[in-house]
């Protein structure tokens, strides 16, 4: 699919944001960001986000309108085939004007054209659901697939990714849910199926993509948990054969689920931390908490005051003890704030290049910077 | 695109020595995986679960514990919040005053909160101050004012503002403007658009005036937001019409001026769309049903794009420095 936004300007962002890091680390001088980013031009029209809200709004308004101006001019707009008509030349409308916008004002995710393709999309779908009005929620999904995904591919846009992975899960229940034996393996198929999704989703290196990758990154690691977690499938087991008690039965493959809850967080918070993977860190711990909760839902003895005071002491003792363990880096990890860091001997190295080898003045600008490295101190 | 790729290519472009990138290479793959900011945000969830479990309990246990031994330990933990924030705060001065420990940041909003929560204490428990509310919201108010200077915290500040507006009969906050207040007795807007009005006013004055300049956000937000709000209430349902109109499109000229030295986009958002909806309003309003509903669709479809074309281009109309932060 060709991409609608300039590659080379997306790669040139890339870039720029990449400098900015090494120059809070005073890795690189003013003068060679400077000279990063008139090197690696990119001229996307990128206002604050504020303006941005604007022009989401504004464009949502002027959309919608054009659809009730065009319809106007089309007097059969009542009948099904009538109105599906109208909203397929909407849809060519949209689009025209979504490329005609960015090759002309440079837009990249500004707003206008996130309502524009917005519209687009939903103009597109509204005559699969007034022509075709009994088929099954797969089928309607199908078709949203088929013309979500080459607008993400195309796009790049954020809720993409989100929708895609939406629509690919309904898709898959709504099969499973048909056979008795779906039912029960539902949860193996979605934890398969999230696996898949992460691994295909960590093949693509594409710097165009690199928000939808870690946005399917995040829920592909969330679903993968949930499918395993005890509490969602016993509670859901419950909920999809129909029972309707107070207290869900036990499931089938109970000690599995267990192992699942107990595991899958674990294996999340020390990947995470060896790898550097900061998604799944975050999103392990939090699973984690998730899990705490799971237990405490079912075999819990303290009233939940209780809890909320002796889970409190357990992360205060826990975090503080990490802090002053973690004082000078240990296995890779550290408690740097800021995620400054400062190398003595590299401010020798640029300096020694950037002023030949005469270090002459002392007043260097980039040695005045505030670089007390060395982890918590008093700052938490 | 990886870290040796764009490495490779600012060498090849001259910008960096190869020297350089070989020391950013080595940097790059041997720095430490900061868990900084996961560690603090346990941390502080943490302290909010352990706080919310222990006042739970203190509450199931009121009776054992009784009363003043609450209002004591309330008090006492206001007294060493504001006793930690004065012991480690730096010295007033009218800029900015950056502390390197950003725990008193916290300990100050605790115990502005714990201020609040003590002498609400005092008043359903003992009904301290009576019937004179007024002076129960204005003695929070000063205290945070001047702990807002002092020790220059904008949340502080904002809680100021807010106890001022609610001391003038309102409750502001961004969201719950219009969801709290009754604006239908036309006897508030007055008051609410002066407050505004002289909110806004001290944003600029603290600007300009070089008092706490990063005050002015704030100020300029609260106060801008409350004008406008109260300004197009007044408009919908009261009259004089025409003097709440000229406040108002007064107010949002001055707004989507403010964006020529703008700390923030958000007043340009905010002018032009409350400027919108008043020009709108006034368009429809005169027109009369028949006319406005024929002209309803052109009108909203050509000025949206209007308003687009403005926003796309503002930097052009209102002239301002390309340098402007985004």
């Amino acid at each position: 699919m060709k991409k609608a936004y300039n590659q080379t300007w997306v790669e040139n962002l890339y870039v720029h944001r990449q400098a900015a890091a090494w120059k809070s680390k005073n890795l690189l001088t003013s003068e060679q960001e400077e000279e990063v980013k008139t090197q690696f031009a990119e001229k996307f029209y990128r206002p604050g986000i504020f303006v941005k809200i604007g022009l989401f709004l504004f464009g949502v308004v002027a959309c919608s309108f054009f659809v009730g101006f065009l319809s106007l001019f089309i007097y059969d707009t009542s009948s099904e085939v009538g109105f599906s008509t109208l909203s397929l030349i909407c849809c060519a409308c949209f689009v025209f004007m979504l490329e005609y916008l960015i090759k002309t004002k440079n837009l990249f995710h500004s707003g206008v054209d996130n309502a524009l393709l917005y519209a687009a999309i939903i103009a597109a779908m509204v005559p699969v659901f007034l022509l075709f009005e009994h088929a099954p929620v797969w089928a309607y999904c199908l078709i949203a697939l088929v013309i979500i995904v080459p607008a993400t591919l195309r796009y790049a846009d954020l809720l993409g990714p989100v929708m895609i992975f939406g629509l690919i899960f309904t898709i898959m229940a709504e099969l499973m849910m048909k056979f008795p034996l779906g039912k029960a393996l539902l949860p193996f198929a979605v934890m398969i199926l999230s696996a898949m999704i992460y691994a295909l989703a960590r093949k693509n290196n594409d710097i165009y993509y690199h928000e939808c990758r870690q946005i399917l990154e995040v829920l592909a690691l969330v679903t993968f948990y949930l499918g395993g977690n005890y509490l969602v499938v016993r509670e859901l087991n419950a909920l999809i054969n129909g029972l309707n008690v107070s207290v869900a039965p036990q499931i089938a493959f109970a000690p599995l689920f267990y192992l699942f809850t107990f595991i899958i967080p674990v294996c999340y918070v020390f990947w995470g931390l060896k790898k550097a993977d900061r998604i799944l860190f975050i999103i392990g711990l939090v699973a984690f908490a998730f899990s705490v909760y799971t237990y405490t839902h079912y075999f819990g003895i303290l009233t939940a005051s209780q809890e909320l005071v002796l889970g409190g002491t357990l992360m205060i003792a826990t975090t503080i003890i990490l802090i002053k363990y973690l004082h000078t880096a240990k296995y890779g990890i550290s408690d740097e704030q800021n995620r400054k860091n400062s190398l003595e001997n590299l401010q020798a190295v640029i300096a020694a290049q950037e002023l030949g080898v005469t270090p002459a003045s002392p007043g260097l600008e980039f040695g005045g910077g505030t670089f007390g490295g060395g982890g918590a101190g008093e700052a938490y | 695109m990886t870290t040796k790729s764009i490495l490779n290519s600012l060498a090849s472009k001259g910008i960096i020595s190869d020297q350089q990138a070989n020391t950013i290479a080595s940097f790059e793959s041997e720095k430490a995986f900061s868990i900084h900011w996961e560690l603090r945000s346990v941390l502080y969830l943490g302290i909010l679960f352990f706080s919310s479990g222990a006042g739970i309990l203190i509450y199931e246990n009121i009776d054992t514990i009784g009363h003043q031994a609450i209002i004591a330990v309330i008090a006492l933990i206001t007294a060493g919040c504001f006793y930690y924030t004065y012991k480690n705060s730096l010295p007033y001065s009218c800029e900015k005053v950056e502390n390197p420990n950003k725990l008193i940041d916290y300990v100050l909003l605790l115990g502005c909160s714990t201020f609040l929560g003590l002498e609400g204490y005092l008043q359903y428990q003992y009904n301290l101050f009576g019937t004179r509310y007024g002076l129960a919201v204005i003695i929070p108010t000063v205290v945070f004012f001047l702990c807002a200077y002092r020790f220059d915290h904008r949340g502080a500040l904002s809680m100021a503002i807010t106890g001022l507006a609610s001391w003038l009969g309102l409750t502001i906050a961004p969201l719950s403007v219009l969801a709290d207040n009754d604006f239908s007795d036309g006897k508030l807007i007055m008051p609410a658009i002066a407050l505004g009005c002289v909110l806004t006013a001290a944003g600029w004055l603290s600007e300009t005036q070089n008092i706490k300049k990063h005050f002015a956000f704030t100020y300029m937000l609260m106060g801008g937001n409350l004008a406008c709000i109260a300004a197009q209430i007044g408009l919908f349902s009261h009259s004089p019409k025409i003097l709440y109109f000229f406040i108002g499109i007064g107010l949002c000229y001055f707004f989507i001026h403010r964006a020529r030295h703008a700390q923030s986009l958000l007043f340009l958002l905010m002018g032009t769309v409350y400027g919108y909806s008043i020009i709108t309003y006034t368009i429809f309003d005169n027109l009369g049903p028949d006319a406005a509903f024929g002209l309803g669709i052109f009108y909203f479809f050509f000025s949206s794009i209007g308003v687009i074309y403005f926003l796309l281009n503002f930097k052009k109309f209102l002239g301002v420095k390309p340098a402007i932060k985004k």
